[in-house]
């Protein structure tokens, strides 16, 4: 499914929540996970997870790099992966949500993550995290581009809608082995070809209320409830509200039909996308002319606080860049490269070309960090 | 520039809890092309809102590149407006429209009026750079051509003994308007 903004689409998603499951549990071994049960600890351990995260998926995506396409957009796994890592760290709400979870389960049943079933459960909040995570991005993202209000909730109703449809033509295409499902979701009997397999060529041509059906019919046909007619009720209100389904698929449809010849546009923006900043600057500029005083904004903004970062020692700038930016963004200079990686040097060698530790030099990263954001002065 | 792509982080990465975008498309838009400034605060709810920044973002990227892009617009006589008398035409970017207008009773000629859009991405720099502006019918032939007025307007004789809506069906049925000094 394409949307405008949108960036996780279903069949890379799958790649993408596996890779953060695995690299979570790996870098979870080297942690003690009671830490988690202390709220004041939470922050801290976010920035330790989104290092030791970054660090585990460099390799990854080095390896990966320009080869298995997470989306139709031609992003990578493992860049979409690095994104939502990023986006973590800047929201750190979802984190505390994360947290949540595993204090709920330890209450329910003390350090289950050195259980046998350990893993899997902690593998599950954290697809669960990323997931939450994943439609508050894509719909920012969504709103961003169309101007248009949409809620994270709205996206996942989206991403059902899109999955729904694609099991519907699954089924249509093997109509005579699942005559019965297919009949039951076109309202009749099939006495023969369908027609409506031969009609349905995009999302677009779904009918609401075939998704509506289909949802009705999975219990039966499929095993399990369909997700219009789970007990969580969910999407309860959508079933009977065929209007609204109708119009979702519609929007769906007619964007892939519009962006289908369009895939340069995510490339122009890549081009100079930050030349934006110019106009930004511009508008606070005339602003500040029009009430004919200066006013004060965030640090942040003003080039101040980025003028301090200048007169830090290069390993801490390099460790912030690192933090804020990852390890191999296009921007940086060859001479902040490793010219073994092609990326910025690691933490450890940070701290060596620092000469300080490493705990120091993150220390000194996230106090410089947090000057840069205007928490502190 | 690394510097840049860090600035654009910290203003954007940032959570609000409840953030929505918090300023109309036209506000930004008019704050953009230089026509009305953003009062203090709108400047400072859009400064507290990193959505809404995302929104201003897109709206400054679209708007640059169809600024830099405007190398001309094109459109193309529609089906429809075979059966009457063609009074305009638009660009398929819907940019601009062209006008045709009988002279007055007792004359035989048509005058022909190019408009641009004011909600036209590159209206401010054209309007402001006021370049040489040529129309082209299907077959190349100059069917206009001379700088837009204050109004972002121009208006012209017509030059050929047909009348538009023939002259346009004879010669390909399409049209387009493009900066003169090529």
């Amino acid at each position: 499914m394409r949307l405008p903004g949108t960036r996780y689409q279903e069949h890379g998603w799958e790649h993408v929540r596996k890779l953060l499951g695995a690299c979570s549990l790996e870098v979870f071994r080297e942690c003690d996970l009671h830490q988690m049960l202390d709220s004041a600890l939470h922050a801290g351990l976010l920035d330790w997870y989104t290092d030791a995260m970054a660090h585990a998926l460099r390799p990854v995506a080095r390896r990966l790099r320009g080869e298995t396409a997470g989306n139709s957009y031609g992003d990578s796994v493992a860049e979409l992966a690095l994104a939502l890592l990023f986006e973590l760290q800047a929201q750190p709400s979802f984190w505390g949500g994360f947290a949540c979870a595993v204090v709920a389960e330890h209450a329910r049943c003390g350090a289950f993550w050195s259980t046998e079933a350990g893993d899997g459960m902690l593998r599950k909040k954290v697809n669960d995290m990323f997931a939450v995570l994943r439609d508050k991005v894509d719909s920012d993202n969504y709103q961003a581009a169309t101007g248009r209000d949409c809620s994270p909730n709205k996206i996942y109703t989206y991403r059902m809608l899109d999955t729904a449809y694609r099991e519907i033509e699954g089924l249509f295409a093997n109509w005579e082995r699942n005559a019965g499902q297919v009949g039951a979701i076109l309202g009749r009997e099939l006495g023969g070809y369908p027609i409506e397999v031969r009609q349905m060529t995009s999302i677009a041509g779904c009918r609401a209320e075939w998704i509506i059906r289909w949802s009705a019919t999975q219990e039966q046909f499929g095993g399990s409830p369909g997700p219009l007619h789970t007990r969580s009720k969910r999407f309860a209100s959508l079933k009977n509200n065929p209007d609204k389904i109708a119009e979702m698929l519609t929007e769906i449809g007619d964007y892939e039909e519009l962006s289908a010849n369009q895939d340069g546009d995510w490339q122009q923006d890549a081009e100079d996308a930050t030349v934006w900043l110019e106009d930004y600057w511009r508008v606070v500029a005339d602003t500040n002319e029009e009430v004919s005083r200066p006013l004060s904004y965030d640090r942040a903004q003003d080039g101040a606080a980025l003028a301090a970062l200048q007169n830090e020692p290069l390993a801490v700038r390099l460790a912030v860049f690192q933090k804020l930016l990852g390890p191999a963004d296009d921007s940086y200079p060859d001479d902040w490269r490793d010219p073994s990686t092609g990326e910025l040097p690691t933490m450890q060698q940070l701290a060596v070309m620092g000469g300080v530790s490493v705990p120091t030099l993150r220390k000194r990263r996230n106090e410089t960090i947090d000057r840069l954001y205007g928490r502190v002065n | 520039m690394p510097d840049r792509k860090l600035q654009e982080r910290l203003l954007l990465a940032r959570e609000v809890p409840g953030d929505r975008l918090v300023l109309e498309d036209s506000v930004l838009l008019e704050a953009l092309s230089g026509s009305r400034a953003l009062s203090a605060p709108q400047l400072a709810a859009l400064q507290a809102s990193p959505l809404t920044l995302k929104r201003f973002r897109h709206l400054a990227l679209q708007r640059r590149r169809s600024v830099a892009g405007w190398r001309g617009s094109a459109g193309m006589l529609r089906a429809a407006s075979t059966a009457q008398a063609l009074d305009s035409l638009v660009t398929d970017d819907g940019c601009w429209s062209l006008h045709f207008v009988a002279a007055d009773a007792g004359d035989e000629g048509w005058q022909v009026i190019l408009k641009l859009e004011a909600s036209a991405a590159f209206a401010a720099q054209l309007m402001r750079e006021q370049p040489l502006l040529r129309v082209l019918d299907g077959q190349g032939s100059v069917v206009l051509q001379g700088r837009l007025d204050a109004d972002g307007e121009c208006e012209r004789p017509w030059a050929f003994a047909d009348d538009p809506s023939e002259h346009f069906q004879r010669r390909g049925a399409g049209f387009s308007i493009e900066p003169a000094g090529r």
